[in-house]
């Protein structure tokens, strides 16, 4: 099996972010990690190729600093990879960078394509749906498990309020996966030593013809949300106000 | 439970990628290059290790900076026009600072004229090198921290063992162990910055010291966004006095950044005498100053850190090489306390190292390095310089004045002052009880804009952990912290931990005990150096957890 898995740099979830002069993305002065999601991706091409044999090729968009995420993953066991590169790549939305994936892996043939659910920094869960929908593939999102069948895969969706669903797919398929299907592995110090023999191919976006311009959408403005403090007294017999207060939870805030 | 260990071979273990660790691993590279093509039996690069216990390269680093370039001309030209420098210092000047004034110096006393130098953040520029380091074919093991040396016959260090990872808060192994491995090799390089906890391991177990202890100050530190033309890049400035009490060492530092920043903090002594002495809260009221809070109005933070600083100059140098090891940049106490700079001396010596273990290579005698490295220490520009100022710090132990007063002296003498070796005690020892010692305030509102609390420091300072790992922070006996420190000194962890790493809370039955946030932990190393009973000790947790000093 040929497996493919994209990961994305995103800024690291351990600091606060600050929004740039430009109001329209973060300061760039963050640190940087794999997100999430994608690192569960990873780890289960890893395992599929550990069950079933194949290669694992791992592919990211982003400028120069996200060959880290690549670095990292050749030395948690991925074979190869290949980096997507260009000063605004992180300036693409989902459309454009699934146009990027699409173009640059043109002369390769996988049977599987992993993604993260989703990403933490925009979160818009859509580029490995387009980019099943511009390879003409198969695709199915919020993976929970994968396993060969007749013909394809077997996959395990998760739905809302603790559903699954079993699907199979033929191959090959575009999954996007949650993060904590599997555990993590750590990279070795053999694994770190051999990474940098392995091949990590670099390929310009804009050789693709790819670039900011072919976004579909445009951020018109990004905001740290207000944090508002509001309190309220609910009064009168005790049974009432539980009702009242279920009612609230349920109808203005929906938490229930 | 024995665990089976991958083993590795190596030619040298370098054990930090700080400044010294990456100066001498590139060092290494270099002189194998130039050297390769008629020595054919040289070490492959393949077999120099450096670990940094930080996520990436660079990560747990923090410095002011003002970086003298001495040792960057030699380790690599042209390195100015390539690497990321902040700004040449422009303009620097002194200040010393009353409750409300700030009452410039008329001259910039010498050791703080900086003209020349650059100013940088050790952070980017350690990221850089870093890089450097990969291109010139070694490898930076990230993420992985040194646990403990391997040692051999009659004390020879004769390896490294690396951390464990994937253990549980009880020491069980998780479903993805991975055992640390076991690298063997004839030379240790221990450049683990301040109070290494090898280093403390090695010294230790062979009871090596300098003639002093060494002795620590805390630098706090933050950086800040501000509106443009409040600090100009590469304007330098230093202050002493308020908010340090008199008795206590202590100065700040600002500095003007590219990009509207401003780098500042304070620098806070670990040999004060009051158990509540808490050199966060000095930072936070520094930055109330009018003189530096005019900088900072309408601003926004942006990061947060802390590390120590060995500031105890050449007489608290422990040895620099034995059986099997060698000491390079902080971790043998290489810093000039009176200039507050420490990062040019930590890549002259990790050279120095380098020639040192590649003669040994040539030679076929790695134990000479043991002898070598220390020599050509003494022979060049780290000492000429540490020399002069070999009685500097020391002169603080009376307190502001009276180290100034050495200072001169000792300016006048060459360095001699008037006594020579000027003889200190180790800063923990200073610590009074609690009904002996002089009470200061150490309260502290924190408004959130200007000031913060510790918690809200820590977040900004990027720090994460593995949480469930074993105990990094490890208290020998909790009966001292719950019924003899409470008493005779108020548990005083809970006021130089600049991360609210220590609280005391309430226990069921009305008592009040230890309790470890570990996971907020910098890995500053100021507990294991300041606990009055030396009871607590720093080991490095699974590597990549600690703090992320993007920019510091
Ligand atoms: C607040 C402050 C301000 C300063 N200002 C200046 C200044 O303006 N100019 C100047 O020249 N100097 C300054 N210094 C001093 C300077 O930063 C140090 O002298 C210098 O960083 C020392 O370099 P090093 O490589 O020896 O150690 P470090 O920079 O401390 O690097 C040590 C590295 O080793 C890693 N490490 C430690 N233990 C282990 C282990 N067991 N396993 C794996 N990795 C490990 C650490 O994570 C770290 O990355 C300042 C220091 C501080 C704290």
């Amino acid at each position: 099996m040929r497996i493919l898995v994209c990961v994305k740099q995103v800024p690291a979830k351990d600091a606060p972010i600050k929004v740039a002069g430009d109001g329209a993305w973060i300061r760039e002065d963050v640190a940087y990690e794999t997100n999430e999601p994608d690192a569960y991706a990873l780890e289960e091409a890893l395992r599929q190729r550990e069950a079933h044999g194949g290669e694992v090729v791992a592919l990211t968009v982003g400028p120069a600093r996200a060959a880290q995420v690549l670095r990292e993953a050749l030395a948690k066991g991925a074979d190869r990879a290949i980096h997507v590169a260009g000063d605004d790549a992180h300036r693409l939305d989902s459309y454009a960078a699934a146009e990027a994936i699409a173009r640059a892996i043109a002369g390769e043939k996988f049977d599987l394509i992993f993604t993260g659910l989703q990403s933490e920094d925009y979160g818009y869960g859509q580029t490995g749906v387009v980019l099943a929908e511009l390879l003409g593939i198969a695709h199915a999102t919020i993976i929970m498990q994968v396993q060969p069948a007749a013909g394809g895969v077997r996959v395990k969706r998760e739905l809302e309020n603790g559903y699954f669903q079993y699907l199979n797919l033929p191959l090959p398929a575009v999954l996007t996966i949650q993060s904590g299907i599997n555990k993590l592995r750590y990279a070795t110090l053999m694994g770190i030593k051999q990474a940098k023999s392995k091949p990590l191919a670099t390929v310009a976006l804009a050789d693709l013809g790819v670039s900011p311009s072919l976004n579909r959408q445009s951020v018109a403005k990004l905001y740290v949300p207000v944090k508002t403090k509001k309190t309220e007294l609910l009064e009168g017999p005790a049974k009432e106000v539980a009702a009242q207060l279920a009612a609230r939870l349920k109808n203005d805030l929906r938490v229930i | 439970m024995t665990t089976e260990r991958p083993s590795l071979e190596a030619a040298v273990v370098i054990v930090g990628a700080g400044p010294a660790g990456l100066a001498c691993g590139l060092r290494l590279a270099q002189l194998l290059d130039e050297h390769r093509e008629r020595e054919p039996r040289l070490p492959a690069k393949d077999s120099i290790f450096i670990l940094e216990k930080g996520r990436e390269t660079g990560a747990h680093l923090l410095s002011g900076a003002v970086l003298d370039p001495s040792a960057l001309d030699r380790l690599l030209p042209g390195w100015r026009e390539r690497a990321p420098i902040e700004a040449a210092v422009a303009d620097d000047a002194a200040f010393f600072l009353t409750s409300r004034r700030a009452l410039r110096f008329p001259i910039t006393p010498p050791p703080l004229r900086n003209h020349g130098n650059y100013v940088v953040s050790l952070n980017r520029l350690g990221k850089w090198l870093g890089e450097q380091v990969e291109a010139a074919g070694l490898t930076i093991f990230t993420a992985t921290a040194g646990a403990r040396l391997l040692f051999g016959e009659r004390h020879a260090v004769i390896g490294v063992r690396t951390d464990d990872k994937g253990v549980d808060r009880r020491g069980e192994r998780k479903a993805n162990f991975e055992p640390g491995y076991d690298l063997k090799t004839p030379l240790v390089v221990l450049a683990e910055g301040p109070r290494g906890s090898l280093t403390k391991q090695l010294l230790g177990r062979l009871g090596l010291a300098g003639p002093n202890p060494q002795l620590y100050a805390l630098g706090v530190k933050e950086i800040w966004s501000v509106p443009a033309g409040r600090m100009p890049p590469g304007r330098v400035w230093h202050t002493m006095g308020w908010p340090v009490p008199r008795s206590m060492y202590g100065g700040g530092w600002i500095y003007g950044l590219a990009g509207h920043r401003v780098s500042l903090g304070l620098v806070t002594g670990l040999e004060y005498h009051d158990p509540g002495a808490d050199p966060h809260v000095l930072f936070q009221r520094f930055k109330t100053h009018p003189f530096v809070r005019r900088i900072l109005a309408g601003g926004e933070m942006i990061r947060y850190g802390a590390k120590t600083v060995p500031m105890g100059g050449y007489y608290s140098q422990p040895p620099a090489a034995g059986a099997g090891w060698m000491l390079i940049g902080d971790a043998a106490g290489l810093v000039n306390s009176q200039r507050l700079k420490g990062i040019h001396l930590a890549i002259h010596s990790g050279m120095l190292a380098a020639e040192a273990i590649f003669d040994s290579w040539r030679t076929g005698d790695p134990a000479a390095v043991a002898r070598t490295y220390p020599e050509r220490v003494a022979a060049g520009a780290i000492r000429r310089e540490l020399w002069t100022v070999r009685n500097f710090h020391q002169g603080f132990e009376r307190g502001l004045f009276a180290g100034l007063l050495n200072g001169a002296a000792q300016m006048l003498t060459g360095g001699r002052g008037w006594r020579d070796p000027m003889l200190a005690r180790a800063g923990h020892l200073r610590m009074q009880k609690l009904q002996a010692a002089p009470r200061h305030d150490w309260s502290l509102q924190p408004d959130e804009q200007l000031t913060f609390s510790k918690i809200t420091d820590v977040y900004h300072s990027g720090t994460r952990h593995e949480e469930d790992q074993p105990p990094h922070l490890i208290i020998h006996d909790t009966d001292i912290c719950n019924t003899r420190c409470i008493v005779e000194y108020g548990n005083p962890c809970q006021h130089f931990c600049p991360a609210q790493v220590y609280e005391m809370l309430p226990a069921e039955d009305g008592t009040k005990r230890i309790h470890v946030n570990a996971s907020n932990c910098v890995h500053c190393k100021t507990c294991d150096i300041q606990d009055p009973y030396e009871i607590i000790t720093w080991v490095p947790p699974e590597g990549g957890g600690g703090p992320n000093y993007e920019g510091m």
